[in-house]
């Protein structure tokens, strides 16, 4: 069985998933069933498994291309709502969840190229899958974050709309989400400032341009400044309700940008590679297109 | 029979209604006294209650003439007195005449026609109301025995109906809101504005919740403190509002006063300290006492006690049963009591057959006496089964009188009763006089009973 076979499992389970958590919006004996869980942990297991098929198949554990990317982002998407689910019991966030990992995987498929050959350099060095995982999970936490809070949003405008439909019956209290949204914002962004603090190492060895240059370098530390903020607001009493929220949407539109931002979806906008610096100090530039 | 005065009740409630209506026709507490002698005065009324509560206000009346023209009467009284026109009113006012407006007493008093079925506040807001009405020498026999026998339905609804056992109440509906902001209610402050019954009920119900800290503000320092004090919390000045907006996470305002007391621009000051924390806001006062602008302010939830209604959406499918299960037996009910009260034959003969036993007891207790055979401690045994003998006897002839009053039969049975004891006046005076003629011995006579039968 190929990763391929894997992957559309993993989709098929998180599809299933989302289907339970929108007929749970409604129905009060699927929302309370184990489906979700059982749902997301085969999706997940499966998701894992055709990772790992994938890396020992390719004899690498880079995600140089598109499909890799989406493919390892889907997961980081799991996993955030994993640590929502067990941590809050937000079920019914996987509504919004569930559908976007299962379309990335399923988007995935659209991009069939394969990516670059890995560089043995950068192989080679101890902090890049530091790096990569740290980033996805960041990534992926911030994006749950992110759900939680359009949830909050969602529901805040509810209760100002008077709307007292299922969905409101369906939905956590706002005082959950937000604790739910602070914390989960704050493990990605321990995670995030791991994978900042690795990247700016490495990018220091490869003598790379100046920081203020690179595009995907800036959004990331504004992305970082906007998740510093909330962490420091919520700590201090200063930032509740819609206003941290509203934080986080901005943090996720800054995460998009640093994502789509990156290799390799700038390469294949402008066909430049933003690794290419680094590739080139640290590998030699072998394999590269 | 034609001389009955016609009973109708006039008003709007929060099916007809809404809140920003009911506020102005509302009646406040320390203006019943003047209002009830208006409206007897203005419709002609013998009788009259208002109810006035957060969900309806209902002038229950009865005057001479017919139910139509009373209508009209109390309408316009209600246009008057409140200065609302009488046009805003055509679609908002309901009328029931008769057996339909006993029976929406009934109904209204079960809280089978409550915003929140089950809610427990009305039952005792119609008790007030009557209450209210009989201190100001408003209320006489007939509307007496509407109110008593709709309080005693409500008990009968509320104990085997299951209509308790909805728990639908405005206080859980507020709870209910309350974990939709606030997850766990335990660590968050209440703020009570105003010290009513409405308001002790949602603090109870808020307290059961998990709160613990609250407290309470009013008017006057000592109606805050013997709150506080009942209800636990701290207690301060209704002026120190302000000071307290800030630290609180739930406002429940519950007061007489007629015009806003939280305005928008005490929250713009309390929502820059509070750095986004949700407030939730509850405002059962009628009129009003919160601003409706303030539910705009970010982070800012205010409810009044429309919106508690839809809230409680499961309290409404329920009602829908119980209404369904009750409404044919309210019906019944309002019918017979109508016949009851409009009939009062069955009532004085049966009230005549008590007496004749009270009198013929009391002439054998005299006769025994006047022997001087017994001493006084037998004598008042030999009373007290007399007593029990002439319940026994009667009950079934009372009752039958009552049943027979219930169904509009009264002629029938009153003839009957009167042939049967023999009831024409002279014999009920002789038999009260002396006995003699009436019951020459204890087996031609029902005798005495201390105890009149069940009603």
């Amino acid at each position: 069985m190929g990763p391929e076979a894997f992957k559309l499992l993993a989709a098929g389970c998180y599809l299933a998933g989302a289907i339970a958590a929108l007929v749970g919006l409604k129905r009060t004996e699927v929302r309370e069933g184990p489906w979700q869980h059982v749902l997301l942990g085969l999706g997940l297991t499966v998701h894992s498994v055709g990772i790992g098929v994938h890396c020992a198949q390719s004899q690498t554990h880079f995600f140089t291309s598109i499909e890799e990317s989406l493919w390892l982002a889907s997961w980081a998407l799991a996993i955030g709502y994993l640590v929502a689910l067990v941590g809050w019991s937000l079920r019914s966030l996987g509504a919004l969840m569930l559908p976007l990992s299962a379309a990335l995987l399923l988007i995935s498929f659209a991009f069939r190229e394969p990516g670059p050959p890995p560089s043995a350099g950068l192989a080679a060095h101890p902090l890049f899958t530091v790096h990569v995982l740290s980033a996805y999970l960041g990534y992926g936490l911030f994006m749950t974050a992110t759900a939680v809070s359009l949830l909050y949003l969602f529901e805040q405008a509810l209760l100002k709309r008077k709307i007292f439909n299922y969905v409101f019956r369906a939905l956590p209290s706002l005082e959950k989400m937000e604790r739910a949204e602070t914390l989960i914002a704050w493990i990605g962004f321990v995670l995030f400032t791991v994978a900042v603090g690795t990247g700016a190492t490495m990018a220091k060895r490869s003598g790379q341009v100046a920081w203020y240059l690179e595009p995907k370098i800036v959004s990331t530390w504004l992305t970082w400044i906007v998740f510093l903020v909330l962490v420091v607001g919520r700590a201090s009493g200063r930032l509740a309700g819609r206003a941290t929220a509203r934080t986080i949407l901005l943090g996720a539109a800054l995460v998009v940008c640093t994502f789509f931002l990156a290799h390799p979806f700038r390469e294949a906008a402008d066909g430049q590679s933003a690794m290419a610096p680094a590739r080139t100090a640290l590998g030699r530039g072998e394999g590269e297109r | 029979m034609s001389a009955a005065p016609a009973l109708v009740v006039v008003g709007l409630s929060h099916r007809t209604a809404p809140v920003a209506l009911r506020e102005r026709l509302a009646f406040r507490e320390e203006d019943l006294v003047e209002a009830l002698a208006a409206l007897r005065q203005s419709a002609g009324a013998a009788e009259a209650t208002i109810l006035s509560t957060c969900n309806r206000v209902e002038l229950y009346v009865a005057a001479p003439g017919s139910p139509a023209e009373v209508s009209l009467r109390v309408r316009a009284f209600l246009s008057e007195y409140h200065g609302v026109a009488a046009t805003e009113l055509v679609h908002a006012l309901y009328e029931r005449h008769a057996a339909e407006a006993v029976r929406h007493l009934f109904e209204v008093a079960a809280s089978i026609d409550s915003q929140i079925l089950g809610e427990t506040e009305i039952q005792a807001q119609t008790k007030e109301a009557y209450r209210a009405a009989a201190a100001a020498g408003a209320a006489g026999p007939l509307l007496r025995r509407l109110f008593e026998r709709a309080l005693f339905l409500a008990k009968e609804v509320r104990a085997s109906g299951g209509i308790g056992a909805v728990q639908a109440s405005i206080s859980s509906a507020a709870v209910q809101l309350a974990r939709k902001i606030f997850d766990d209610l335990k660590g968050h402050r209440v703020l009570v504005a105003g010290t009513g019954e409405m308001a002790r009920g949602i603090l109870r119900a808020l307290r059961s919740a998990g709160v613990a800290d609250v407290v309470v503000l009013s008017r006057t320092l000592e109606r805050a403190e013997a709150f506080a004090q009942a209800e636990g919390g701290r207690c301060g000045k209704l002026e120190d509002l302000d000071a307290h907006l800030a630290a609180s996470d739930i406002v429940l305002v519950s007061t007489a006063a007629p015009h806003y007391i939280l305005r928008t621009e005490h929250m713009e000051r309390a929502h820059a300290a509070r750095h986004g924390r949700p407030l939730f806001v509850i405002d059962i006062s009628v009129p009003r006492n919160v601003d409706p602008a303030i539910h705009k302010i970010a982070d800012t939830f205010l409810y009044d006690i429309d919106d508690l209604e839809e809230v409680a959406d499961e309290g409404r499918r329920q009602r829908e049963e119980v209404a369904r299960h009750w409404t044919p037996r309210l019906s019944q009910e309002a019918q017979a009591l109508l016949n009851e009260m409009r009939d009062p034959g069955p009532g004085e003969t049966a009230r005549d057959l008590v007496r004749m036993g009270d009198g013929l007891r009391e002439a054998e207790i005299e006769r025994l006496r006047s022997a001087g055979q017994l001493d006084e401690a037998a004598l008042r045994q030999v009373e007290q089964a007399l007593q029990r003998m002439q319940g026994k006897l009667l009950h079934g002839a009372l009752a039958a009188l009552r049943e027979a009053a219930r169904a509009g039969d009264g002629a029938a049975a009153v003839q009957w009763a009167n042939r049967f004891f023999r009831l024409s006046s002279e014999d009920s005076a002789s038999a009260t006089a002396g006995g003699e003629k009436a019951a020459s011995t204890p087996e031609q006579a029902p005798q005495p009973a201390a105890e009149r039968a069940p009603r």
